[in-house]
């Protein structure tokens, strides 16, 4: 599974992208847990970040498969 | 409903045209939202965008069809600009075509407030304007005085401050050079089947017949499964799949052939077989993550059928050669000139590492930089690492820094304990990375080596290159230094050689170089036979 940081995000894990190997599908649950195993820091973004799977906002019952293209996206401010 | 959305880094141009759709009823309703020069506070000259531009397309074509649920829309145009913008620009265009305006102004406005809630762009940060930056970096009272680091604290500073970028497909023919990001396993046996390894006859191991039956012909590619019985044989190519389980080869060498019939004159123990799997087994791990593809390595990407392997993109860099005293390689010098070899050196060095390198040389005078540079954010704006050779000359300390901070760059350190290369300066901003090499070419081979290296390798996903341990082959001589020396050599089978430098100016060196010993501070001559640390400089 290919993991995308944006904006702040960027700066708390210093990359823009991780590859995670998963063994079975994960719900939102398992998959923070393991981000923040990986990057502690993203704990104290956790409130205010949505996950996006396969370019498209997921909610609380979307299982995240290894094939996934999955993003963390803080709060927005185009235009 | 005629639907346009793009996501740009250019300019947005001023006029754009109406979709044909329109035609010539109806209302078209624009809005340009425009770069303010302020932002937090603070006076700015550019903002920054980012975008996930393949969610941001979906999700404003996901609004704008909900919303069209209860607004009419004949048509809409988005276009987003990312990256750096400067105030006054465009950062995004609006279009909406309707029967009449009130519509299309209630949904344009619903259309606004709902991008920025759930559209994924965001403002990154302002860039202060560069008068206000010249000021603080000018070299005079105003620089705050950074610490001095060692070649260790540089180092692990410079891959921190690093942001790892996104990895990419691309071809194998793109590929060369590039960090690989994935694991690549074998996808099957290889060879898949056993074959033979001998232009000769297949015939069953225990069979001890005085004459053999040719009774098929397989060719390299040919696939032939099929039983042979006790006095048959099947003519087989090198390469060529056997026909089944239990068989030798026998040499056409070894064999009297008269018509369908062989005999055997030669008898020998080997089976002159590559049994299936003997090179790899499927789901064997071949090339690990954060590997730089070469040649051989692509090689056995396409054999396994890794045609488009997730890679380091190719990293942009900007090199600004500095100095009066430097002429291009083509030209003669004048007394007191020198020929610029440090351009080509870096260009092929980054060559090395993947990225593409744009080179500019600028006035010796900081005022004229900045004007032939123009505006700081143009050139440098998209470049992942940007680089500046000092020349040889005593003002350019107080050159380099405040350029990088005119280019937007914040100073994280200027010096580094080490010869050659100590007043090395790096700056960070966002995801650029930047460094001030002291100009001497030798500095610039060790300080590309030492540290440009580390940041190069944590950007593109390669694993870091650690020192090495070694010996010395030869002894070095040295007198004492209160600095931490990283001394040119050549390693070969018998070890490490140093080699002969005396002054940072020193190139000839450089043709022997391989790698750099690392002699600690105040240790003087080392004797031959002694444990060092060294790092390799091939790639």
């Amino acid at each position: 599974m290919r993991v995308l940081f944006f904006a702040q995000l960027k700066d708390a894990t210093g990359c823009e992208s991780v590859e995670l190997a998963l063994s079975g599908p994960l719900d939102v649950e398992k998959l923070w847990v393991e981000l923040v195993r990986r990057f502690p820091k993203l704990a104290a973004h956790r409130a205010t970040v949505r996950l996006s799977r396969n370019w498209e906002y997921a909610d609380a019952q979307t299982q995240f498969l290894a094939s996934d293209e999955v993003a963390l996206i803080p709060p927005v401010s185009g235009g | 409903m005629e639907i346009d959305i793009q996501l740009v880094q250019e300019p947005i141009a001023e006029k754009i045209s109406l979709p044909k759709s329109v035609g010539a009823h109806g209302a078209w309703i624009e809005f340009r939202g425009v770069v303010r020069g302020e932002e937090k506070g603070d006076r700015i000259s550019a903002l920054e965008y980012e975008a996930y531009p393949e969610m941001a397309q979906l999700e404003i074509r996901r609004l704008l069809a909900e919303l069209s649920g209860s607004h009419q829309c004949l048509a809409a145009k988005v276009i987003h600009r990312t990256g750096i913008i400067p105030v006054g620009d465009t950062a995004i265009y609006v279009g909406i075509a309707s029967t009449h305006r009130a519509e299309g102004i209630a949904l344009l406005a619903k259309f606004m407030d709902r991008l920025k809630q759930d559209v994924p762009i965001w403002k990154r940060r302002g860039l202060v304007e560069s008068v206000a930056v010249s000021n603080r970096g000018s070299g005079g009272q105003g620089t705050a005085r950074l610490a001095m680091r060692s070649l260790d604290e540089a180092r692990e500073e410079i891959s921190a401050r690093c942001q790892t970028r996104s990895a990419v497909q691309v071809s194998l023919n793109e590929a060369i050079g590039r960090v690989l990001r994935e694991e690549v396993r074998a996808t099957g046996d290889l060879p898949s089947s056993d074959r033979s390894t001998r232009d000769g006859f297949a015939l069953l191991q225990d069979d001890a017949s005085e004459v053999f039956q040719v009774v098929d012909t397989i060719h390299a590619a040919d696939w032939k499964p099929r039983g042979l019985k006790t006095g048959e044989a099947v003519r087989i190519a090198t390469g060529a799949a056997l026909p089944g389980d239990g068989l030798r080869v026998v040499m056409q060498e070894h064999v009297e052939r008269t018509g369908d019939e062989i005999r055997i004159t030669k008898h020998e123990s080997e089976l002159n077989i590559r049994k299936r799997g003997e090179d790899m087994r499927v789901g064997q791990s071949l090339v690990r993550e954060g590997v730089r593809l070469d040649a051989g390595t692509l090689a056995l990407l396409a054999t396994v059928g890794c045609a488009k392997p997730l890679v380091s993109p190719r990293l942009r860099a900007v090199h600004y050669t500095t100095g009066d005293e430097i002429v291009a390689a083509d030209q003669a010098p004048k007394p007191g000139q020198i020929r610029d070899s440090n351009s080509i050196l870096i260009r092929g060095l980054l060559d090395g590492f993947g990225c593409d390198v744009h080179h500019e040389h600028l006035p010796e005078d900081f005022e004229r930089a900045k004007a032939h540079i123009g505006n700081p954010h143009a050139v440098t704006g998209r470049a992942d690492v940007v680089l500046v050779s000092g020349g040889a000359s005593v003002g350019d300390k107080d050159f380099t820094r405040p350029l990088l901070e005119w280019l937007g760059f914040e100073v994280v350190f200027n010096q580094v304990n080490v010869r050659p290369g100590r007043p090395l300066i790096f700056g960070v901003d966002g995801s650029r990375t930047a460094f001030g090499i002291p100009g001497n070419p030798l500095s610039h081979f060790v300080c590309f080596h030492a540290f440009i290296a580390e940041a190069v390798m944590k950007m593109t996903g390669a694993k870091s290159k650690p020192f090495s341990n070694g010996a010395l082959a030869t002894k070095l001589d040295d007198a004492s230094n209160p600095r931490e020396t990283l001394w040119p050599a050549r390693l070969d089978a018998a070890g490490l050689h140093p080699l002969v430098w005396a002054s940072s100016g020193d190139i000839t060196c450089l043709v022997e170089t391989n790698a750099l010993i690392r002699v600690p501070a105040n240790t003087g001559s080392i004797k031959a036979g002694t444990a060092v640390d060294y790092l390799s400089t091939n790639f």
